[in-house]
């Protein structure tokens, strides 16, 4: 009796150790993250290793014009190959943006002329159909990692919930299109809420800032389903919205190809 | 023309019949011109209609076809000797004026209709598609299919006759294979064999092909063939963080000289979104003095058996995105040995989610004779495309 009460005592402490004090100790281990780990964090939730999904992306100009754009997205290999492909409108039906390399390799298929055309690293600064997004933001997943150097700096509360601030200053020989990138990391799914681009020219000049909400849960990743890209120079901006997304896909090299691009 | 109608009407209806799996979509663009030529202003309009259908319906199979509707209005008729240089015009006998007259008829045709059965690493294409091939932007040596406007070098290609096959060998290795058939004439008909091959940030392309080449003298309008082999290739990638790519060929003729062609090519895009581009051509076939043009170079460039008149050529492209819904841009060619160039202004705005307007100009700079001479008129067009 008394061995079973003993028993019964020591799964009680085990529970209480596993459900307050692991948590805790995550927490604490999570306080102490570095700016890197909490980058590589986000970039590993933010890039799942597969994904397909339909989306829109809806512009918005400074006179209040809107365009919207619905599209097929594929991508693989924690997004270091993606490809796009327009649905909607008509305008661009069947226009296809492979990007392999995280967006170091860029090819376009335009339909109507059943031309491929390969676009150099410079091209990741054009906007996307006249949009507040360009093909480096819509592309890369390893930009922030890969091409900046991050600092933390003090925790912020962002959009209602408690957040890592991280700074990330472009390192001297990156060809990354933004000085300074300031971000906000919302703590328990490592997503960013907030991201402040900062001017290619000008540190101190914010030139976009992207906005994540309604959070959802797919496959065991936190998914941000709308972004808005907001331009503080042009007063325009830019929403992408998901319609439906699966991380649970098997997609085909093949796919990534030029050959893919004409399917 | 009953055929075409017919064909059309057909292709409508089984698209209906099948509407779950095919798709009718297309657009229309009018188009007014205006052009102020020897003193005199005129204006030609032009309505076209095209129609696609594309079909899914059958597992690894997509049908294709589209028909284009043209009807003009205005200046339609024209004489080719009006725009020579009248050194050479002079010498052609009143008589024979009527032979150089071209006029723009309303027309109705099929100008593509194909089967693609893919498979994973397989495709076969087959029937009347379009063919584009090299990675020049405003001319390409390569492709033996298409010979582009360099006024308006993205606007599309008509299709042709063709069974091609392409193989994926590798993710970044692939083979393409054409022949285009010429009647029953199994040696002078079109065959093309591509290889492609990407490396690093660069892609590359060797080809080879055999089609007949075509020559016409235009001061009696006999029309002579030959065989032409060709050895060709292309390359593109970049270089110190611009975009750079090459593209060329030589070509083997049965009974005339040998003859070649290169293009290089440059680009950027500036932080503000200024993009810009440089190419240089050289067409060997073609001469470099503009006094020793005579008719058949300008006849022949314009019938599109050569690609240019002049054997160096500059082109140079900046576009620029002022609003979210306005690029402006502009284009020049200039012909190098001879200084005499063409002025693109252009500008493009989304009036609608489906509607596009393209404003576009023409100014000649150069003396009579030269390939872009003042003498050749100078014009605007306003086009709306449509789509639906």
């Amino acid at each position: 009796m008394m061995r079973n009460r003993m028993k019964t005592v020591t799964f009680i402490g085990l529970y209480i150790f596993l459900a307050v004090a692991l948590p805790l100790a995550w927490l604490s281990a999570q306080e102490g993250m570095t700016a890197d780990q909490i980058l590589e964090t986000l970039t590993e939730t933010m890039n799942p290793e597969q994904s397909q999904g339909i989306m829109t992306m809806t512009i918005v100009t400074s006179t209040g014009q809107e365009r919207t754009f619905k599209y097929e997205t594929f991508s693989k290999g924690q997004g270091e190959k993606s490809l796009m492909k327009y649905l909607e409108p008509q305008r661009v039906k069947g226009q296809t943006i492979l990007m392999l390399n995280d967006a170091n390799d860029i090819w376009t298929y335009f339909p109507k002329t059943k031309r491929i055309r390969k676009l150099a690293t410079h091209a990741k600064k054009q906007k996307v159909e006249g949009s507040d997004f360009s093909y480096e933001d819509m592309g890369a997943s390893n930009t922030f990692t890969e091409e900046y150097d991050a600092v933390r700096l003090n925790d912020e509360k962002k959009e209602g919930s408690e957040c890592y601030k991280v700074e990330l200053t472009r390192k001297p020989k990156s060809s990354a299109g933004y000085s300074r990138v300031v971000m906000w990391v919302e703590k328990e799914k490592f997503v960013p809420l907030v991201i402040d681009y900062y001017h290619d020219d000008d540190p101190q000049l914010r030139e976009k800032q992207l906005i994540c909400s309604d959070i959802r849960l797919i496959d065991n990743i936190y998914t941000p389903f709308k972004c808005i890209m907001y331009n503080k120079l042009d007063n325009t901006q830019t929403s992408m919205e998901i319609i439906e997304v699966d991380y649970d896909v098997d997609l085909s090299d093949d796919l990534f190809t030029e050959m893919g691009m004409q399917r | 023309m009953k055929i075409t109608i017919i064909l059309s009407i057909m292709i409508i209806s089984a698209s209906a019949a099948h509407a779950q799996t095919a798709d009718i979509f297309g657009y229309f663009e009018p188009q007014y011109n205006g052009i102020y030529f020897d003193d005199t202003y005129y204006q030609f309009q032009s309505n076209k209609l095209r129609v696609d259908l594309k079909s899914t319906a059958i597992a690894n199979t997509e049908i294709g076809a589209d028909v284009i509707f043209l009807l003009y209005h205005g200046k339609k008729n024209w004489n080719i000797l009006d725009f020579l240089p009248e050194a050479i015009s002079s010498t052609i006998p009143p008589q024979l004026y009527p032979f150089y007259e071209f006029a723009y008829r309303d027309t109705l045709y099929l100008d593509n209709v194909y089967a693609r059965f893919a498979l994973n690493r397989f495709a076969l294409t087959v029937g009347k598609q379009q063919i584009s091939l090299g990675t020049g932007y405003f001319a390409n040596p390569t492709d033996i299919f298409n010979t582009k406007d360099a006024l308006d070098p993205t606007y599309e290609q008509p299709g042709h006759n063709g069974i091609r096959m392409d193989f994926l060998l590798t993710q970044r290795l692939s083979l393409m294979a054409i022949y285009s058939p010429i009647e029953f004439d199994l040696k002078n008909s079109g065959k093309l064999l591509r290889m492609k091959l990407g490396l690093g940030h660069f892609d590359f392309s060797l080809l080879g092909s055999e089609t007949q080449y075509t020559v016409t003298d235009f001061y009696t309008f006999q029309t002579s063939t030959q065989r032409r082999r060709m050895l060709g290739g292309d390359i593109v990638g970049e270089l110190l963080g611009m975009g750079i790519w090459a593209e060329g060929m030589y070509s083997f003729l049965d009974a005339d000289d040998d003859f070649y062609e290169f293009l290089i090519g440059t680009d950027y895009t500036f932080e503000s979104g200024l993009y810009a581009m440089l190419e240089y051509h050289h067409n060997a076939l073609a001469k470099s003095e503009f006094e020793n043009y005579d008719l058949n170079d300008w006849m022949r460039f314009f019938v599109g058996e050569t690609k240019t008149i002049t054997r160096d050529q500059a082109y140079g492209l900046i576009n620029y995105p002022l609003t979210d819904m306005l690029n402006i841009g502009a284009s020049v060619i200039v012909g190098v040995s001879e200084w005499s160039a063409a002025v693109v202004p252009m500008v493009q705005y989304s009036l609608f989610q489906n509607v596009e307007l393209t404003l576009m100009g023409n100014i000649y700079i150069g003396e009579e004779g030269t390939a872009y001479s003042n003498t050749l008129g100078n014009g605007a067009f306003l086009r709306a495309s449509v789509y639906f």
